[in-house]
């Protein structure tokens, strides 16, 4: 074989592009059709969303300039970002913020997986909780029901995630399990949840499930959103996972099993590792769902990160720019369902690279 | 059979009494009754499908047993994990497919069991399998992974795993049928020293050449029954039964 080019200028590049764009009078045609339609919208995009854009000023400057109102999102960001949260307490929930991104970070790194990662994330949940209601340490109490925006949209959906995959695990070995009772249970659970949309969960987690406790016991509404979203989470992760453990040739029970090895040890020293490194993309897919669909917490009256941008624009004055409104809230949910893509392919090509050792 | 009066209970490493196996209304293991002494070595051959492969998985109960006793250095495997566990530890297994852990390198494959089964510390037992392995003559893979080796290698690599958990028994399940011809010579000489050194040996082989030169024993298996027993002269030289005959002149018109 040739050897491969070493590297490709950037004059070579442009003679590839267009090899490939015009390969044949149909590719030719697709590519001009294209072409022709990106020459006629990026130029008026440009000019709606830099060239005539106010960047500062009142709803009055933006009429009159015609272009995109990025003022709007000076003036709300803050409301956007953090809800009805009391203005001089701000500083919590950007803190807590920093708190949850930072544990992501470290938790992304396969080389971190030992068993303190659990521990900083009990703690991490912790001090969040109380970063954020306050009440202790001079902190004035913040009711959860003036949380919202961003922290909200991620405490959601990382706690989410984090408390779903180890019931995911046990519901996903209790499907695979022979005990018949188990397995029948662990099926009628995730049959169930996978049988009702999030929506009538959140409702009932809000307006049903407080009529089964006994009198005088109540829980927090944004607890019982958060146990919905866990438990409906729970389902559709123990259906990949249980994806992953098909995938592992039963040999590899046997070999573990010939060597001693109890059932625990089996799946997490032989089978999981194996079965979770098959299942990162649509592991990572439901991961980015649970994501977006914390959005759909509005229902019951909190508000998340999209919720606080219609807030924001409930202001008569702005009304006008919600364009501009939701493309900020779009950019940020695109900004962490990007970087969860991003991390689903390192983390595949990472693993496959160390013969999947962590 | 009446082999209990012949041997002494206490010299027995397996003995299997009148074991049952069905698989729905298949009935794969019929009434087989086998004394496996200490030290001895016993190669079971037989056409595919005979129940060879079921019966070695009965004795570290990798398969249930329906009907009869299986009792191993004087454990019986009743059902409850005490007797699995306590069997499993004295008995190490080699698959055809070898089942080394890919995810795991060579070493880690070797020092898993013994690392959480017997709460060994790291470096004993990465000291344990590095003299493993280089009685397998294969210690400069330790760091590579399963997927780097050839199958002859990774045969070994599973030979000395199971070592590593000092087992008094050790079964082999058609170990050399997934290899290539060049490489059955370096896996049946390993066990050939293995033999040597007085483990107790049960194989599932076809190669009738080891059967001939370690085997104490050989046992002719068909349709889920023992047809024939006896030392590898005997049973090569002058097999009693007819279906015995057949199978011979089958494997070795192949050989």
């Amino acid at each position: 074989m040739p050897a491969p080019p070493k590297a490709i200028g950037l004059n070579q590049g442009w003679l590839n592009w267009g090899r490939h764009l015009f390969a044949s009078p149909g590719h030719a045609l697709l590519s001009l059709l294209i072409l022709g339609g990106l020459a006629k919208i990026v130029p008026s995009l440009i000019e709606w969303g830099l060239v005539k854009a106010v960047w500062s000023g009142g709803p009055a400057d933006c009429r009159a300039a015609g272009g995109a109102c990025w003022a709007f999102v000076g003036e709300k960001f803050r409301l956007i970002l953090f809800g009805i949260y009391p203005h001089d307490q701000q500083w919590r929930p950007s803190l807590a913020i920093v708190l949850f991104l930072a544990m992501l970070l470290v938790s992304a790194n396969p080389k971190f997986w030992r068993r303190w990662l659990f521990w900083m994330w009990a703690s991490g949940l912790v001090v969040s909780a109380l970063l954020m209601w306050g009440g202790i340490a001079g902190l004035p109490f913040v009711a959860d029901d003036r949380w919202g925006g961003l922290p909200l949209t991620l405490i959601l959906s990382t706690a989410g995630i984090v408390l779903s995959f180890p019931l995911a695990l046990l519901l996903a070995l209790g499907r695979r399990s022979s005990l018949p009772a188990l397995r029948s249970l662990s099926i009628a659970y995730i049959e169930f949840w996978r049988g009702v949309p999030l929506v009538s969960v959140l409702f009932m987690a809000s307006v049903m499930f407080p009529l089964f406790l006994p009198e005088g016991i109540s829980i927090d509404k944004l607890l019982r959103a958060q146990l919905g979203i866990i438990l409906f989470t729970a389902a559709y992760l123990a259906e990949n996972v249980r994806g992953g453990l098909q995938a592992i040739p039963v040999g590899q029970s046997d070999a573990a099993d010939a060597l001693g090895l109890g059932y625990w040890q089996k799946m997490r020293l032989v089978i999981l590792p194996q079965a979770l490194r098959l299942v990162i993309p649509p592991l990572v897919g439901q991961f980015i769902t649970t994501f977006k669909d914390t959005s759909l917490v509005v229902v019951i009256g909190l508000y998340d990160l999209l919720s606080s941008t219609k807030m924001a624009l409930s202001d008569p004055q702005w009304r006008a720019f919600y364009v501009e409104g939701y493309l900020v809230a779009a950019a940020i949910y695109f900004l962490f369902t990007h970087l969860m893509s991003r991390y689903s392919r390192y983390l595949e090509r990472r693993l496959a690279s160390s013969g999947g050792s962590v | 059979m009446s082999e209990n009066s012949v041997t002494a209970q206490g010299d027995l490493a397996i003995s299997l009494q009148g074991v049952n196996k069905w698989y729905g209304a298949h009935h794969v293991l019929r009434d087989v009754s086998l004394n496996v002494r200490k030290g001895e070595r016993v190669v079971i051959a037989g056409p595919s499908g005979s129940g060879k492969s079921t019966l070695i998985r009965c004795i570290n109960r990798l398969e249930e047993h329906q009907a009869g006793s299986i009792t191993v250095n004087g454990t019986t495997l009743t059902g409850d994990h005490a007797s699995t566990e306590a069997v499993r530890q004295m008995v190490g297994m080699v698959f055809q497919q070898f089942n080394l852990f890919p995810h795991l390198s060579v070493l880690e494959n070797l020092t898993l069991a013994p690392c959480w089964v017997k709460k060994m510390g790291r470096a004993a037992a990465n000291e344990l399998a590095l003299s493993y392995l280089e009685r397998v003559k294969i210690a400069e893979k330790a760091h590579k992974f399963p997927a780097q080796l050839s199958g002859g290698q990774q045969q070994r690599v599973a030979i000395a795993r199971s070592l590593c958990m000092r087992p008094s028994i050790m079964l082999f399940d058609e170990p050399t049928s997934a290899l290539d011809p060049e490489m059955i010579k370096e896996v049946l000489d390993v066990m050939v020293e293995l033999a040597a050194d007085g483990m107790t040996m049960v194989c599932v082989t076809h190669e009738m050449g080891f059967a001939r030169k370690v085997a104490d024993t050989v046992v002719f298996m068909d349709e889920g029954q023992i047809i024939e027993k006896n030392a590898p002269a005997e049973l090569f030289g002058n097999p009693k039964e007819e279906r015995t005959r057949k199978f011979l002149s089958q494997i070795i018109g192949h050989g």
